[in-house]
C-alpha cells in the first residue's frame, strides 16, 4: 500500500501511545513524537506562512502546546496526526493574520482555541482522504479552487476577492455552494 | 448577507466558513461567540476540520533545521517538572472531560477490583529500612477530591478510598498508576466497581510510592492499558505527602 506512514494504523497507533506518555510528562515521548510529525507540520506552517523563521516559531510552539495538552487529545474524536495537523494549520493562520492585520482580528483570531476535529475521522484516513478528492474534484472549478485557496494559503473571503478582483459575494456564493455540495457528497 | 434570508443550511456554511478561516470582522466575531454557547455549531466546526484535514496530506513535509528540537527542548525547561506535571493534569481534565461527550459520571463510585500487574517485577529493593510514616494522596481534578489514596509503607498496603464522582466510559477501564517525581508512569493495575479497594504493593512497586510521586487515574481499554504506558485521558491524580 502506497498510504503516507501517518495514515498507517500501526503508527497511529504508535502516535496514540505516545501522546499518552507526553499527557503525563515524558520529554522522550515528546521527542518521539516531535520525530514522527516535525516534518510534516513544519510544511504545513511552510506553506502557509511562506517564511522559515516564522514557520519554525509556530512549530516551536505547537510542541510546547503538545506538551500543555496531550492530556485533552481524545483518541475516540480524531487521529493523532489530524489532531496535529489541524492545530499547525489554525496556529499558522493565527500567525498570518497578525502579519496581515495588525490590530482588527488579533483577538478573535487568538480566541480560536478548540482545534480539536471531531470523531468523524476515525473512520481510515486514507479512505476520507480519496473520498475527499473525489468529492472536491466533482465540484465547479471556481468553488474548488476558492476552497482549496482558503485551505492552503489561509487566504480570507476578502483576500480571495481582493486578490482575483472578483466582488466578495460572488467569492461567497462560489465557496458556500462548493462547501454545500462537498457535505452532500462526503455524506453520500 | 446571509441573514437576510433564512437557509437551513446556514449554520452548517456557517460552521465549515469558520473551520476554514474565512471569516473576519463581524462574522469572525460572532462566529466565534457562537462557538462557546452553541455546542451544535461547536460539533459542526470541528465536524469540518475532519472533513478537511485530510487535505494536509497534499503538502510537500520539510525537515525543520536542527535545533529546532533543541529550542523546544529549551522553552519546556523553564517549567518544574514535578509541579509543572500535577497542574497541567489538573488543567487539562477539565478540558478533555468536555470532550469526551460519550462519558458520563459513574455516580456510585468506581470498583476496585485489582487486576494485578503481569508485568514481572523486576529490582527487589529493602522497603522495610523505609517503614517511613503513612502517607496520603488525594486524587481529583481541579474541582473536587475523587479518589483518597492512603498508602502504608511499611505493611506495603495501598487503600483507595472512592470520595467523588469518576467520569467513565463505557466499555473502559480505570488504570492506575504512580508516577515518580522525573520518572514514567507505572501500572498499579486496573480498578472495577466498588467504593474501597486493598492491595499490597510488590517490592518493586512499593519503593516507587515516595513523599512527591503523582498516583493518577487514567481511562484505558477494558483489561488496561496494552502498551505499559497510559494511553487515555487522565481522570484524577494526586501527589503523595506525609498523611
Amino acid at each position: 500500500m502506497d498510504e503516507p506512514a501517518s495514515s498507517h494504523p500501526n503508527a497511529r497507533e504508535e502516535l496514540q501511545r505516545l501522546l499518552g506518555q507526553v499527557a503525563v510528562k515524558d520529554r522522550a515521548a515528546l521527542k518521539a513524537v516531535y520525530e514522527r510529525t516535525s516534518a510534516k507540520l513544519y510544511g504545513i506552517c511552510l506553506r502557509l506562512l511562506r517564511d522559515e523563521g516564522e514557520a519554525q516559531d509556530v512549530v516551536q510552539d505547537l510542541y510546547v502546546t503538545v506538551w500543555n495538552k496531550a492530556a485533552s487529545y481524545d483518541a475516540n474524536r480524531s487521529s493523532p496526526i489530524t489532531w496535529l495537523a489541524t492545530m499547525a494549520r489554525n496556529r499558522a493562520i493565527d500567525r498570518l493574520r497578525r502579519r496581515r492585520v495588525p490590530t482588527e482580528t488579533i483577538d478573535v483570531a487568538l480566541g480560536v482555541a478548540d482545534e480539536r476535529p471531531s470523531s468523524f475521522d476515525v473512520l481510515e484516513r486514507a479512505e476520507d482522504a480519496l473520498r475527499l478528492h473525489r468529492c472536491l474534484e466533482a465540484l465547479e472549478d471556481k468553488s474548488r479552487s476558492t476552497i482549496r485557496a482558503a485551505f492552503f494559503e489561509g487566504a480570507t473571503y476578502s483576500e480571495l476577492a481582493q486578490r482575483d478582483d472578483i466582488p466578495l459575494p460572488t467569492v461567497k456564493s462560489w465557496v458556500r455552494r462548493g462547501l454545500m455540495r462537498l457535505r452532500k457528497c462526503l455524506e453520500q | 448577507m446571509s441573514r437576510e434570508r433564512p437557509d437551513p443550511d446556514e449554520p452548517e456554511v456557517t460552521a465549515a466558513e469558520h473551520a476554514l478561516r474565512l471569516l473576519t470582522g463581524d462574522e469572525l466575531r460572532d462566529a466565534e461567540a457562537r462557538l462557546s454557547s452553541d455546542p451544535e455549531f461547536a460539533k459542526g466546526v470541528a465536524r469540518w476540520r475532519g472533513r478537511l484535514a485530510p487535505l494536509a496530506d497534499e503538502v510537500e513535509i520539510a525537515a525543520p533545521p536542527d535545533d529546532l528540537w533543541r529550542r523546544i527542548a529549551a522553552a519546556l525547561g523553564a517549567a518544574s517538572p514535578a509541579n509543572d506535571n500535577l497542574i497541567s493534569l489538573r488543567r487539562n481534565l477539565a478540558m478533555w472531560r468536555s470532550v469526551a461527550g460519550g462519558m458520563t459520571a459513574l455516580a456510585a463510585g468506581l470498583a476496585l477490583v485489582l487486576a494485578l500487574p503481569q508485568r514481572p517485577v523486576v529490582t527487589p529493593a529493602p522497603v522495610e529500612r523505609a517503614a517511613a510514616s503513612p502517607m496520603v494522596a488525594m486524587l481529583g481534578d481541579e474541582k473536587a477530591t475523587k479518589v483518597v489514596a492512603s498508602w502504608d509503607p511499611a505493611s506495603r498496603q495501598l487503600v483507595l478510598a472512592v470520595a467523588g464522582e469518576m467520569p467513565s466510559a463505557p466499555a473502559h477501564s480505570h488504570e492506575l498508576w504512580v508516577i515518580p517525581a522525573g520518572g514514567k508512569p507505572r501500572s498499579l493495575g486496573t480498578m472495577g466497581g466498588g467504593k474501597q479497594m486493598h492491595m499490597r504493593l510488590a517490592d518493586a512497586l512499593a519503593t516507587l510510592l515516595q513523599q512527591g510521586a503523582t498516583i493518577a487515574i487514567s481511562v484505558e481499554p477494558p483489561g488496561g492499558s496494552k502498551t505499559g504506558s497510559p494511553t487515555g485521558p487522565v481522570v484524577a491524580s494526586g501527589a503523595l505527602s506525609a498523611a
